[in-house]
């Protein structure tokens, strides 16, 4: 998995959001208030304007006060029933058949099984469920204003709010029930899809050589598209090599002169690695001299930079936390190092690297420790307590290197005029595994928090458009927030091809983004608009959530554990939304006309 | 008392408007109306004269374009006053996937009522309209009459002190009307108030204490029913054991021929002569109040 951007602490993360929150939240207020207060100025007098505004403060804290929970919880069981009676299930339904006819257009042939059946049943569930959830919640409350049944809900005592929330609430449940079962169905047939095992073939066995022990080599036989060599010590037990992301253990069992060879299930498929990430990142340049950043090789995204091969350029990580108590026995490192090649070379070999590790008080440090690098490929390499100098002389990671449990672990590209590519989560120490299931769970929980955003906001637009225009404007919200990086790019002008008006003319006219349209009175005009247009969008855009940040998918497919504190910025970004949505939800139910 | 006043309007308008905003209909026209404590009162008039606008006014489902609605002193907009109300639609705008009981129990816990209570109340309303026998079956499965039957139990559920009935006899049958009829009634024997409207002019004879008479938004006629439906300019005698011949002489020949006088009133139209003769007067002088063949009795709920 590759990281584009550094993770945030939720210690670090809430007061700054917080305090955002409320700033965005007293200025709307305000706004509202004011226009509110215009409007009815403009149609009743300032007088009656300002009494209007005031009634409106007063009911809006009498509503607040008045939220009745048996109140909410009837109307979340009705939205219940009504999702029921929509035939919410036929979702499942798809869902089922797209797992039915999964085995058909999944390559079985990927290098990274895992990764793609889990991408794949994560990624269909999401949309799924974000689908289903919009229709949903986009079309219940204007159906029920189309039909009139919301007279008999009005004329009780049910406040705007309690009906907003009711609704947000009903359709979670629903939602989160049919997530459930797509859960489980998925992990089944993800669980299932993937659990294997090989048969060791016997007349492939041969006396490892050089070695005296009576260790054997040889390989497995084909499953699934693969097979693996099998490493057996002299009393038959040992390991297969790694092959689509996993391993087997092997043991021998002997019954008299039979010999029989068994393969545990596949190892290290479905992980879920705790990752401890180094604290600092430094480095140095060609020449040796520290440096903030590395160098940058025309690569338009700059999270990363990188250093020179065969130069004095290196990447020193520095890490945190280590202790012979986490890592009694070998240091777990693992890389997901960028590479950047000014000439081809050989593509399958990968590009040389060394790691140093260096005591960060005395500089005292191992003795280089190669590898090769390749390009989207997680790099494992242990490293063993016992190590050597550059002298020669027997080191101890733990006596010699760490001070107070820091640790400098020093990268630096080997071959000539080749890139190293590194940020600072690029290296880490698979400080230990956490469950699969729980971690497949927690990317539920994500997918679980999109579901309610989409819901709130259909909920929302609900309130004060008709049922298709309500669907429209979620899906708009649905797809600027997955693309809401692109849409402030258009917005800032910093993509070729102008904005919407100028698009459209260059796509009428078949015109290249490169070529300018012809000055004149007519091309001011639509950069004119666009202009307009496009401060609009990008202040709309603001506003909306980033759904790319909801989106754990990679972390369970790679096999990393979805860092808790990401989940809790997820789950609170999420309730501050629906808070935000629910207001203005309430504030628009209060303020309309439900009959006609 | 001013305490009585259970409904008030005033100067109550309507106009509904376009997209826009341009007007496209005058709905409602300055309507005062006092409805006390109590009464039945019934809204009357054609179609599109306002009665559901009204209606819907002080619901709270629509918001005045001028003017006031309060229900129990408060404004319409204000949702506690639903507290104390139940609203009968004009058709049981009910959600068809609930049976009986749910429905009830669904709208007992709008009304914030305990468990036991809702389900003491589900029963005896169910009771009260009749459909205990089909209290399981889903609410689309019913007939007309049922869902109005079923509609006026949610309008009952939380015991209200004022019932709005939007045309509750619509799509009974006559047993179902007359039932429904005596229903009206006997909630006024329990000192609640209700306001009905209704096409169905026998129906509003039959029941209400005072009826207003709306014709295209504005109010033509509020009184007593028993008054308006008066014939001031008439004397009507009823009389036992009088000739033929005496006839002619009414008042002195009976005396003279010791006859007995049984009865010596005005004599009464039809709530549906009434009714026609504001509608045909309405039209012809539109904007103006009704001015009937017969005066209405001077007591008569001032015209505001």
């Amino acid at each position: 998995m590759v990281h584009e951007t550094d993770a945030i602490l939720f210690a670090d993360w809430i007061w700054p959001a917080l305090l955002f929150f409320l700033e965005a939240a007293a200025l709307l207020g305000l706004l509202a208030l004011i226009g509110g207060f215009l409007v009815a100025a403009f149609r009743y007098g300032p007088m009656a304007g300002g009494d209007t505004a005031y009634r409106m403060i007063r009911t809006g804290l009498v509503d607040f006060v008045s939220i009745s929970p048996r109140r909410i919880a009837a109307l979340s069981w009705l939205a219940v029933q009504e999702s029921l009676r929509r035939r919410v299930l036929v979702g499942f339904g798809v869902f089922l058949l797209i797992l039915l006819f999964a085995g058909w257009f999944l390559d079985s042939r990927s290098n990274d099984p895992a990764a793609l059946y889990l991408s794949f049943v994560l990624t269909a569930t999401t949309w799924l469920v974000l689908l289903m959830a919009l229709f949903l919640s986009a079309l219940s409350l204007p159906a029920d204003i189309k039909n009139h049944t919301i007279y008999t809900i009005v004329t009780k005592p049910v406040r705007p709010g309690e009906i907003v929330l009711g609704r947000i609430i009903g359709f979670a449940v629903i939602g989160s029930i049919l997530l459930a079962i797509m859960g489980v169905f998925s992990y089944v047939f993800v669980s299932r899809v993937l659990s294997h095992t090989h048969e060791v073939e016997v007349a492939s066995l041969k006396k490892a050589p050089n070695d005296p022990t009576g260790a054997q080599t040889g390989r497995t036989s084909s499953v699934l598209n693969h097979r693996h060599q099998v490493n057996l010590d002299e009393k038959g037990n040992g390991s297969t090599d790694i092959v689509q992301g996993h391993y087997h253990q092997v043991t021998t069992e002997r019954d008299g002169d039979k010999v029989r060879y068994v393969l545990s299930p596949p190892r290290d498929l479905l992980t879920a690695r705790v990752p401890l990430y180094a604290s600092g990142l430094r480095f140095k340049d060609r020449t040796g001299k520290g440096s903030d950043r590395g160098i940058n090789v025309g690569n338009e995204w700059k999270y990363r930079s990188f250093i020179e091969g065969g130069s004095l350029a290196a990447a020193t990580f520095t890490f945190d936390d280590i202790t012979p108590e986490r890592f009694p026995e070998e240091l777990p490192i693992e890389m997901t190092i960028r590479v950047f090649r000014s000439y081809k070379g050989d593509i399958e070999k990968g590009i040389l690297g060394s790691l140093v590790l260096k005591n960060p008080r005395t500089g005292r440090a191992s003795q280089l420790i190669t590898f090769r690098a390749k390009d989207f490929y997680i790099d494992s390499l242990p490293i063993s307590r016992k190590l050597t100098d550059p002298a020669g002389n027997s080191i101890d990671l733990f006596a010699d290197l760490v001070v107070d449990g820091q640790l400098d672990i020093e990268l630096q590209c080997l071959d000539d005029s080749q890139y190293f590519g590194v940020a600072k989560p690029d290296i880490y120490l698979r400080a230990r595994d956490a469950s699969f299931t729980m971690n497949f769970v927690k990317s539920y929980l994500s997918i679980w928090v999109q579901m309610l955003l989409v819901t709130g906001f259909g909920v929302m637009f609900s309130t004060f458009l008709s049922g298709a225009v309500a669907m429209m404007a979620t899906l708009a919200t649905l797809v600027m927030g997955f693309f809401k990086q692109f849409v402030f790019d258009v917005a800032q002008g910093s993509i070729q091809g102008g904005g919407p008006i100028e698009s459209f003319i260059r796509i009428f006219k078949q015109q290249n983004v490169t070529t300018q349209l012809e000055p004149g009175l007519t091309t001011d005009v639509v950069k004119a608009g666009d202009q307009v247009f496009m401060w609009f969008m990008s202040h709309v855009t603001t506003l909306l959530p980033d759904f790319r940040h909801f989106d754990d998918v990679d972390y369970v497919a790679h096999g990393f554990d979805i860092p808790p504190d990401t989940i809790l910025i997820q789950l609170f970004t999420a309730l501050a939304y629906v808070a935000a949505v629910f207001a203005i939800g309430y504030f628009f139910l209060r303020t309309r006309e439900v009959a006609r | 008392m001013a305490s009585d006043v259970v409904v008030e309007t005033r100067n109550l308008s309507k106009v509904y408007r376009d997209f826009w905003g341009r007007q496209k209909v005058r709905a409602l026209k300055a309507l005062d109306l006092e409805i006390r404590r109590g009464e039945i009162f019934g809204l009357l008039g054609p179609n599109g004269s306002g009665k559901t606008t009204t209606i819907k006014l002080l619901l709270g489902l629509l918001f005045p374009t001028s003017g006031q609605a309060l229900i129990f002193g408060r404004d319409a907009t204000d949702v506690s006053k639903n507290e104390r109300l139940g609203y009968l639609p004009e058709e049981s705008y009910l959600y068809r996937f609930l049976n009986a009981e749910e429905t009830l129990d669904f709208y007992g816990r709008l009304f914030d009522m305990s468990a036991a209570d809702r389900k003491r109340r589900t029963t005896e309303l169910i009771d009260l309209v009749g459909l205990n026998w089909a209290k399981r079956r889903q609410l689309k499965e019913y007939s007309k009459g049922m869902a109005r039957r079923i509609g006026l139990a949610q309008a009952l559920i939380n015991d209200p002190e004022l019932i709005l009935l939007d045309e509750p006899t619509s799509g009974l049958d006559p047993i179902g009307t007359r039932e429904m009829k005596d229903l009206i009634l006997r909630l006024k024997g329990q000192g609640k108030t209700v306001l009905m409207s209704s096409h169905l002019l026998a129906d509003v004879q039959d029941v209400c204490d005072r009826i207003a008479i709306l014709h295209q938004g504005e109010l033509k006629e509020l009184g007593r029913v028993d008054s308006l439906l008066k014939v001031r300019d008439e004397t009507e005698i009823r009389a036992r054991g009088l000739s033929e011949s005496a006839q002619s002489e009414i008042r002195a020949v009976i005396e003279r021929h010791q006859g007995t006088v049984l009865a010596m009133d005005n004599p009464t139209t039809t709530l549906e002569d009434l009714f026609l003769a504001i509608v045909r007067d309405s039209e012809a002088r539109p904007g103006r109040r009704a001015k009937p063949e017969h005066d209405p009795e001077p007591n008569a709920a001032p015209n505001r």
